[in-house]
């Protein structure tokens, strides 16, 4: 039971991260704090699908190095293309 | 090692990789070979997005403004929905509840197929806007990229309807079901290049 309740918790919470990112984004200009906010919410919920939906959190460890560094690495970009 | 351990690890990975010494690798090693490899396509895909932001900053400022938000959101909250409902079904077939299993299966079905339905008619949408994929640098990318993550999600509510087929045939159940398992950890890395596309391609001006 407790596995279902915090598979609903994430799903909602992936879903108001989404409407919160898409706000900002339709709301303002891509500042470099608005994008700064959108690029580490962006690597959260990718962290958060990496670990609880892929399982990967008590799974394969280099796996999960590789996809969370691959999660680590893209957001980024985006926060380092906008300083270039 | 014994020819049973080469073929399970497809000898390919170094032993620190392996499940005794890394941990429980969910689902089996070839889906993984296959979504590292489609890691890497996307990855180049995203690459060649940051560069032509930083030559092209103007147009790619201009170029989310130009798509259907709308839709945009809609195939997010769509793909989300799908990777809850696929991780709803691992949890039943632990439980031994194929029922429900099932059903949170074609649950999921149902959200790829609205998936393919909204960017079907996003597509068509932009050909409507006069958009193209020789518009824009903008519009180049995304639809290389979109219309790849369009391919991928296509092909996995296949493996959906297959995975349902062996579900119905006893294939699966609490104790044996890496195959199932594979098919979930192969959506969730769809799901995940969503993810990343989205704000990429919709959210950031």
């Amino acid at each position: 039971m407790k596995k279902l309740k915090k598979l609903e918790v994430l799903w909602i919470t992936l879903i108001a991260i989404t409407l919160f990112n898409t706000s900002l984004g339709e709301s303002f200009d891509s500042t470099v704090l608005v994008s700064t906010i959108i690029a580490l919410t962006t690597m959260f919920k990718g962290m958060m699908i990496i670990d609880h939906f892929m399982e990967l959190k008590e799974g394969n460890k280099v796996l999960r190095i590789m996809m969370r560094g691959y999660f680590f690495i893209f957001p980024m970009l985006i926060i380092i293309t906008l300083m270039m | 090692m014994t020819n049973l351990q080469t073929n399970k690890s497809l000898g390919i990975f170094p032993p620190s990789w392996s499940e005794k010494r890394a941990g429980r690798i969910p689902g089996n090693v070839p889906i993984w070979v296959g979504i590292l490899s489609e890691l890497t396509e996307f990855g180049i895909f995203f690459v060649a997005y940051f560069v032509a932001k930083i030559n092209y900053p103007e147009i790619f400022a201009e170029g989310p403004k130009q798509l259907n938000t709308f839709i945009g959101i809609s195939n997010t909250l769509v793909l989300l929905t799908s990777s809850y409902f696929m991780a709803k079904a691992m949890s039943y077939i632990r439980r031994d509840e194929f029922k429900k299993c099932e059903q949170f299966l074609w649950l999921t079905f149902f959200a790829a197929c609205s998936y393919l339905c909204l960017k079907t008619w996003e597509f068509t949408w932009n050909d409507a806007q006069n958009i193209h994929t020789n518009t824009s640098q903008f519009f180049t990318v995304y639809y290389y990229m979109t219309f790849n993550h369009f391919l991928h999600v296509g092909w996995a509510a296949c493996a959906i309807l297959w995975v349902i087929f062996r579900l119905r045939k006893g294939a699966y159940n609490s104790k044996e079901h890496s195959g199932l398992e594979a098919l979930a950890v192969y959506w969730h890395m769809i799901d995940l290049m969503w993810i990343l596309i989205f704000p990429l391609l919709y959210v950031l001006r």
